[in-house]
């Protein structure tokens, strides 16, 4: 793992040690955000590195002190029961932003708006015609046996065939730099207002820095979303009521829900403030029921109707469903996208990629072998010690075995486990992700780091300039989740060449 | 228009908040009273006691542990810790409707009740304590004046306000002047402290002189037209409230809580100070609190949880 010093010797050391890297040595060093192999300072990263290298550690962790009291005075917190007391934690933050690019960036953002365009065509194409299932490309049972396939949607209209109007993926960045999607988020991705809220954040801790890099803007995210969402509702309602539906304030991502809600003007609401009559959905005012037309839902498929969906969810309303299939309100994301994020079709985007754009993938996906193909079940199951074995239907790190990490027994038994039931498993090879310089108890130092942009598509796609970076705090570890010790920071994207100085200028 | 939920979220906002307030308010006052040995320190002691509603808290011990309890105590649902925690939950529930200034303010106050130093700092200056938490109150009100739109949802704020207050010094009247069977309060700084308790010592003064007498008191807290404490101008601004905001229900017209708070600013407008000494204060005081709680029932009935029935477009 890299070290970040300003001694020059520090510097050799490590260019020595990356050198003796030969062919066959242990698995690729990780690539750092920060400094190149030689460990040399990235271009991008000099300024900060500069601005750094000014501050004292009591200056940094004053710093990092006010970062933490303006997270907890917005109330970004969440709640951590236990013992006598509820007590509130803010979400672990760290200083130092992450800074990509313009020309890195380029390559993200046409990646991600081929990916998004080529999911919704495979949306609309399943949940219609399917004939991407006739023509083979994708195995039929695979999507049509999915626990995320929804029958209910089959022949449903879609304005501007837009199923995931709002997606986040994961990408990763390998060791030879360049970046890699793990995981498209289709369903209700979240930790877009970390991305703002980091970002107000770190234009108070280092504004100088922010001011001279040519940062590009991130702030009309709710304007886009709002566009985004306006331009689902139906033509002939011309002043569309749009609201964002929460599963309330219990929910982890309540902060998120409000946020949006309040920046975007829009109300808040419940599955208790809504009433479906009549085959419209309205909620209840203090001057009575107002209809709504578009519902921003952050409540997953499975809860949002209990008529259609989980008969014991009390967190939609009853009969939204068929308000959504008469065509009288809209629900985004639409429900059954989770179909193209399932573990075992994300093996197979780059030929939908292909299929429905004649386009190879711009961003790849990581290796990925399905237990379901014999050819690749034999050769999981020879190289459980070096693969990350995932259950297709669980998330969260549930039914996952990290091999390296395993023991022998631990190997055995999900041996056993896959072959009994082969389809529900597929294996990656334990991925590397980049790391950055974070600041840990005042000193700095690499954690792997991940990248979640943030994808809007409706009448058309746009990928917001910015991003959620998620680290892992723990030293040496991969797992960024916030439920595992993982924080975020700010991430910098930067104006093409010279468009900074260009701009505000005569 | 906005959401039924979420107005009474504002609602319930502003009572919480008035309710905290007036408590910091007894228990200081309280507490100052005890500091010398006198019978109207007892007496204080049970005026405070009483317009919280605990007369027999007698158990408790001195008024510092009363007051303590009072303060901090997170088992006891009107503690003044429960209060603002309480406020400040309804306020997550409605995060977007009220703008972040206001917002900053409530979670301040909260996380320096909730937080662990809290105990300490009422053991250290419980006078300076509670002093500040009424000043952090002062400044919520500021910013929600300052910042929020003076529409639906400020006045929803605002009904809670005024509802509470009116109920809550019609309460403390009604201990002090309210029971004609127990010997009236005439010892002077038992009154005074009536007076602090309700923040309205200064105007009192500016209006009466310091000439204190159980009649004016009586007349200043119930009756008087400006001073932002009194019952009659509470009800004034409920009703104020209330009207701009059922203009826009049609269901309800006048049968709803507007002419509630019409009868009883009324009734409060043309009391005639003379007739209520003659025939005690008592009467009109109950009436005042049976119609406060009559209003928050029809508030609750019209703007929240009304019949659907009525509502469903034809």
């Amino acid at each position: 793992m890299v070290e970040y010093g300003v001694a020059t010797a520090h510097r050799s050391d490590q260019a020595a040690a990356h050198a003796t890297n030969s062919p066959d040595a242990p698995p690729a060093a990780p690539y750092d955000e920060m400094l190149t192999a030689l460990a040399e300072v990235r271009p991008h990263y000099s300024a900060l590195d500069r601005r750094i290298a000014t501050l004292a550690a009591a200056e940094m962790s004053e710093r990092q002190r006010t970062l933490e009291r303006f997270f907890l005075l917005q109330g970004i917190t969440f709640t951590v029961y236990g013992g006598e007391s509820s007590t509130e934690r803010i979400i672990p933050t760290d200083l130092l932003p992450r800074i990509i690019p313009a020309a890195e960036w380029a390559t993200i953002e046409a990646g991600l708006t081929q990916r998004l365009r080529a999911l919704n065509m495979f949306l609309a194409d399943i949940y219609g015609e399917q004939q991407i299932l006739m023509d083979g490309v994708v195995p039929r049972e695979l999507v049509l046996g999915a626990p995320s396939y929804r029958r209910e949607m089959q022949n449903l209209y879609v304005p501007h065939q837009a199923y995931a109007n709002v997606c986040g993926s994961d990408l990763i960045r390998q060791p030879d730099g360049a970046f890699a999607v793990l995981e498209d988020n289709l369903r209700v991705p979240s930790g877009v207002s970390y991305m703002l809220a980091n970002r107000e954040a770190s234009r108070r801790t280092f504004p100088g820095t922010f001011r001279a890099a040519g940062v590009r803007a991130i702030d009309r995210y709710p304007d886009l979303l709002l566009a985004t969402l306006k331009g689902m509702a139906a033509d002939w309602r011309p002043n569309p009521q749009i609201v964002v539906l929460t599963p309330g304030v219990y929910n982890s991502a309540y902060y998120e829900h409000a946020y949006l809600a309040r920046l975007m003007g829009c109300p808040l609401v419940e599955g208790r403030d809504l009433v479906v009559h009549d085959n419209m959905v309205y909620m209840r005012t203090t001057t009575g029921l107002r209809r709504i037309d578009v519902i921003y839902r952050r409540v997953d498929d499975d809860f949002i109707d209990p008529l259609t969906f989980r008969r014991d969810s009390g967190l939609g309303v009853a009969g939204l469903f068929n308000v959504y299939r008469a065509g009288n309100v809209v629900i985004c994301n639409a429900p059954g996208t989770g179909v193209a994020d399932d573990k075992a079709v994300y093996a197979y985007v780059p030929a939908i990629i292909r299929y429905y754009l004649g386009e190879d993938a711009i961003l790849p996906n990581i290796e990925t072998y399905l237990c379901r193909e014999t050819s690749q079940l034999s050769h999981v199951l020879a190289n459980l010690d070096k693969l990350v074995v995932k259950a297709v239907g669980a998330s969260g790190g549930y039914g996952m075995l990290i091999g390296p990490h395993a023991s022998q027994q631990e190997r055995e038994d999900f041996a056993l486990a896959i072959k009994a039931d082969p389809a529900n498993y597929i294996a990656q090879p334990t991925i590397q992700l980049s790391t950055a310089p974070c600041l840990i108890d005042g000193v700095i130092e690499p954690r792997h780091v991940d990248l979640r942009p943030f994808i809007l598509s409706g009448e058309k796609i746009v990928v917001t300039p910015g991003a959620l970076t998620r680290v892992a705090l723990r030293k040496g570890s991969l797992v960024v989740n916030s439920s595992q010790g993982g924080g975020s920071k700010d991430t910098w994207i930067l104006e093409p060449d010279g468009a900074a100085d260009q701009e505000g200028r005569p | 228009m906005m959401l039924a939920r979420v107005a009474d979220s504002l609602y319930w906002i502003g009572r919480y908040v008035e309710r905290a307030e007036h408590m910091c308010r007894l228990s200081d006052v309280m507490l100052n009273a005890t500091l010398d040995r006198t019978q109207a320190a007892d007496q204080v002691t049970r005026i405070a006691l009483a317009a919280v509603g605990d007369p027999d808290a007698a158990h408790v011990g001195s008024p510092y542990d009363l007051a303590f309890s009072l303060a901090l105590d997170r088992e006891d649902p009107g503690s003044i810790t429960s209060s603002l925690a309480l406020a400040r939950e309804n306020a997550r529930q409605v995060r977007d409707q009220i703008t972040t200034e206001t917002w900053e303010r409530l979670n301040l106050i909260y996380l320096r009740m909730a937080g662990p130093e809290a105990p300490k700092a009422f053991a250290d200056g419980a006078s300076v304590f509670l002093h500040d938490i009424i000043a952090d109150l002062h400044l919520f009100k500021g910013a929600a004046d300052a910042t929020m739109s003076h529409g639906e949802g400020w006045r929803f704020l605002l009904l809670g306000v005024h509802l509470e207050r009116a109920q809550l010094i019609g309460r403390l009247l009604q201990v002090c002047f309210g029971d004609a069977s127990r010997r009236p309060l005439d010892d002077h700084m038992a009154l005074m402290s009536v007076l602090r308790m309700s923040c309205a010592l200064e105007p009192y003064l500016r209006r009466f002189t310091a000439d204190i007498q159980p009649r004016k008191i009586l007349q200043f807290l119930l009756l008087d037209e400006e001073f932002p404490r009194s019952i009659r101008f509470s009800t004034a601004r409920i009703e104020e409230h209330l009207s701009a905001t059922a203009r826009y229900v049609e269901a309800t017209g006048h049968a709803g809580p507007e002419r509630l708070a019409g009868r009883l600013r009324a009734r409060l407008q043309y009391a005639d100070m003379e007739e209520l000494e003659a025939a005690g204060a008592s009467a009109l005081i109950s009436t005042v609190l049976d119609e406060c709680a009559a209003l928050h029932q029809a508030i609750y009935d019209t703007f929240v949880a009304y019949s659907l029935e009525m509502r469903l477009p034809a």
